[in-house]
Order: C-alpha cells, then structure tokens, then sequence
C-alpha cells in the first residue's frame, strides 16, 4: 500500500537525520521553557506559570514539527530535487501519498512534542497527559502536516516556505493560547486566534493537563481543518495542470 | 500503442504543444527531434502526467491516460531530463523506494537491483548518497530505476545528456536490446545521430507542432540523399540532391572549398529547423 511506501521512505529519512531531527525538535521549546518558566520566574492563576507554559509549549512543537517535516521537505523534493515527479509517474495512488505524508508528519510531530514531554518529566509539575492528550497532539500534527502540502505545492521558489513559517506559523506559536491565554485578548482579535487549529489544541491539552474538561468541539474543529487542507492537496494532486 | 490525439499544452498565452497527432506502435523505437523549445519535453511532461493536457488526450493501448489509471502508469516508466532522485538516499534506497511505488515485493525489488547494478557496474557504488555520485553514475541509475519495474513503455527525456562517449555507447546498446525484446520506446534526444542509430521512427517538431513523421532513411530521402557543403566566408551552405550524379554534376561547377557526403538525419532536423527560424 502506497501510505506504507511513504512511511518507510519517511522513516528512512528520520533514521538518517535522527540527531538534526531530535536536536531541531528540542532547542527552541527548551529555550521556551527555560527562559519563560525558570528565567522568568511568576505565577499564573495562583500556579507556576511553568505549569500554564508546558501544555502550550508541547502544542507548538507537533505544530512546529509536523509543518517542518513536510513542508520544506515536499518543497525542495518537488522544486529542487524533483523526485516528486517519480510519485506523480508511478502507480501509487495519489491520495495515498497525501495519506502517507499527513500521517508520517503527525507522527513527526508526536515525536517532537515527545521529546519535551520527556525532558520536563522531572519536574514534578502533576500535569496530566493521557492517550486523548496524544490524540489531540497527532491530530494536531495532522492538521499542520496537511497544511505543510498544501503550502508546498503553492509554493514558487525555495523561500517561499520559510517565508509562510515567519508570516503564520510563528505569530501562531507565540498567540495561540501557548504563553497566554486568549482571554486576555481584545474582542475580535480574540475570536479570530482562538477559531486557529493551535489555540484549539493548546486549549483542549491544557485543560487535560490541569485535570479539567475538555470541550471536544475543538476536535471538531481540528478535524475541519484537516479536512479543508487535504481536500486542497488532493485538488493539487488530481487537478493542478503543472505539477 | 500510445495515441496522442490533438495533444495541446498552454501556459498562460504560450502554446508549448499544438495540436499534435502521433501513433506509436507497440515496439516501435520512436524518436521526438526538435530544436529547444520545439515543446519535446512538454511532450513528455503530458505522457508521464507530470503535466495535464489543456486539450486533446493521450491513449495507452485504447486507455485514455489520466493521474488516477493506476493500471495503465504501471506500464510506463520515465527517465526525465533532471536527475528526479532525493539527494539524501543513498542508491539501493533509490531503487527500494521507485519499487515500493511500484508495488513490487521488497524481495523482488532487492533481487532485480542487484541484478541490474551488476549490469550497469553500479554495485560498488551503491552506499554513496546521491549527491556524490557524477552526472554519469546518476544517469545509469536513473536507466536501473526505470528497468527495475519491467515498464512495457519507455519514455527517455534526453537520456544521455551529460554522458561521456563510451556511457552514451553503452547506453544505445542497452537501448537497442531492450526494444528488441519488445519495450516500446519513445526518446527525445538533442545528438540526432543517436536518433538516427536507434530509432526506426522520428517525429521533427517544432514551435510546439509536428513538422514531419517517418523513417530517419524517408526524412533523409525527401531531402535529397547527398549534401554538397560549400564554405563561403558567411559558412557552410549545403545543398541537397537526391543522385550522386547531380550532385558531382554540381559540385563540378564550382569553386573554392567543397565537399560531397551523405546526407544525415541531422541535416534534416537543421533545414526543418532554420526554415522555421527564417
């Protein structure tokens, strides 16, 4: 099956960058958590704002980490490389290769958000992450992965990635509901960023985390988005006249 | 057979491709000739679905060929013009990955590469990362990646560019044994003495149209089988005639430098060409 192809090719590639990928996916967050929770030493809510932060953090990792393994890695294999042609001519079936890519991206993704999890383990903080917290992240995961394809195949040149990571994916790490709550937001901007598949994520991970309900509609929502882009990949896939 | 039936490419206001009508038989060996821009690779691009026609269709064995004929790209493999590998594998990993595409059983696939690297005097070599191979090693394994799935249809976009002499030598001789067990073959190629040695068919393009179809010994008839090249301090005329007679006849009546030769599918593709330009 052409999603396991794509696995495997994906696989091959973490095991062949495995310290770039681990050591990519660990120094941004850590600074985060150094710099924010223990440089910065305050309270949130009567808590360590560590404790608000952690949740956040792990969030913008699987967004972080499932965009990068795939939209800058689709971009130059299509743009530079083009062994995306070889997908394109070969009988696999092309929803399978967007299947394979969002799946391995969400993984990636998973892996990333792992890592801190990990790293933060000895800080006795009694955060709670359980098997719908994973979810919710490899669903995010998923959710920025099918984004990755489709902004790889607008993509024209090599900056174009980069480009799209500073102008939407950054703004969206630092506002989502990461370091600050979106309450505290004016009215209108407010609802905007927190309707963004990452404030959702942050929202439902740190609720679990503090041994809150959930509001399960902002899995709805992440799965509304993975929807919309997937349906926008498979159009570039099926339907784009130049590939 | 591949029809193409009033195969049209655009891009925004300029016609790659107009219009184009050509058969190729099942084992044919078919040449695409042209001058750059002549719309081959466009061509191409529309066979292998990397491209989608804006009119007309391409038909693989009565089968209208789309991205979604599963069936029909397993018959079909392609060697483009651009290397078309990830940089970072390593060349067994080229061959696993083109054959898990293919749906071929890893065995299989691990069995068919050893065979072929050890055809192509790739073996040694098959841990180097893409990257450091030369442009040589890299053709020869885009030949092996093709060969690896048993295509009963070939398309090569320009195969031997960058190859030495000896490789492109090598290259025509696989070429050649491969269609005589019966893979039909479509290549572009910019050395038309390579189309005239391999193919038994050329199509002549140009500004995206079909000039001309035949036998490269039809093509080069119709022009007039012996040149006579007349140096002027401007360059080479030739002149063509269909007897030897005439020609000598010609060559007899004038002065300064000139020689009589046979006339090459080469000059064809040159006359068709500049009567375009001009």
């Amino acid at each position: 099956m052409g999603i396991i192809t794509i696995l495997w090719e994906k696989w091959r590639e973490f095991i062949r960058d495995f310290s770039r990928i681990t050591l990519a996916a660990m120094v941004a967050p850590l600074m985060y958590l150094i710099v924010f929770g223990w440089g910065i030493r305050t309270t949130m809510n009567g808590q360590p704002y560590l404790y608000f932060l952690i949740p956040g953090v792990i969030s913008l990792t699987t967004m972080n980490g499932s965009f990068n393994a795939i939209a800058q890695n689709l971009n130059v294999q299509r743009l530079y490389e083009k062994a995306f042609d070889q997908v394109i001519i070969s009988p696999t079936p092309l929803w399978q290769f967007i299947a394979g890519q969002i799946l391995a991206g969400a993984l990636r993704g998973l892996y990333a958000g792992g890592i801190i999890l990990f790293l933060v383990s000895p800080v006795k903080t009694g955060l709670i992450f359980n098997p719908v917290s994973f979810f919710i992240l490899f669903l995010n995961g998923a959710v920025f992965s099918s984004l990755g394809i489709v902004v790889s195949f607008l993509a024209r040149n090599h900056a174009d990635v980069p480009r799209f990571s500073n102008y939407f994916i950054m703004p969206m790490a630092y506002l989502c509901n990461t370091f600050f709550s979106t309450d505290n937001v004016p009215h209108g901007a407010r609802e905007v960023i927190a309707a963004l598949p990452l404030s959702q994520t942050s929202r439902m991970i740190r609720s679990i985390a503090f041994g809150e309900a959930y509001h399960p509609v902002g899995i709805l929502i992440l799965f509304s988005y993975l929807t919309i882009f997937t349906v926008i990949a498979l159009y570039f896939v099926y339907q784009k006249k130049n590939l | 057979m591949i029809e193409l039936k009033n195969l049209t490419k655009t891009f925004e206001d300029f016609t790659a491709v107009d219009s184009l009508n050509l058969q190729i038989a099942s084992g044919e060996f078919f040449g695409l000739l042209g001058p750059n821009g002549a719309g081959k690779t466009t061509t191409i691009g529309m066979l292998s679905t990397l491209l989608l026609p804006t009119k007309g269709e391409i038909l693989i064995n009565g089968e209208r060929l789309t991205r979604k004929r599963q069936d029909i790209k397993r018959k079909v493999s392609v060697i483009t013009q651009e290397y078309s590998m990830r940089q970072d594998m390593d060349m067994d990993e080229i061959m696993e990955y083109q054959g898990r595409l293919y749906f071929i059983p890893v065995k299989q696939i691990r069995a068919r590469t050893e065979e072929l690297f050890q055809f192509a005097g790739l073996t040694e070599h098959r841990y180097k990362t893409i990257r450091k191979l030369s442009g040589g090693m890299k053709r020869k394994l885009m030949v092996c990646r093709a060969l690896l799935t048993e295509p009963e249809i070939l398309l090569l976009d320009e195969p031997t560019a960058g190859m030495d002499a000896i490789s492109r030598r090598q290259m025509w001789n696989l070429l050649r044994q491969l269609n005589e067990q019966g893979l039909t073959i479509l290549l572009t190629t910019h050395y038309i003495e390579e189309a005239q040695a391999l193919c038994h068919r050329v199509a002549l393009m140009n500004g995206g149209k079909l000039n001309d179809v035949d036998t490269p010994a039809h093509l080069i008839d119709k022009l007039g089988a012996y040149a006579v090249d007349v140096l002027s301090p401007d360059g080479v005329h030739s002149r063509y005639f269909s007897e030897r007679e005439q020609a000598i006849a010609y060559l007899s009546g004038l002065e300064g430098q000139c020689t009589l030769r046979d006339t090459t599918l080469e000059d064809v593709f040159v006359e068709q060409a500049g009567k375009r330009l001009s």
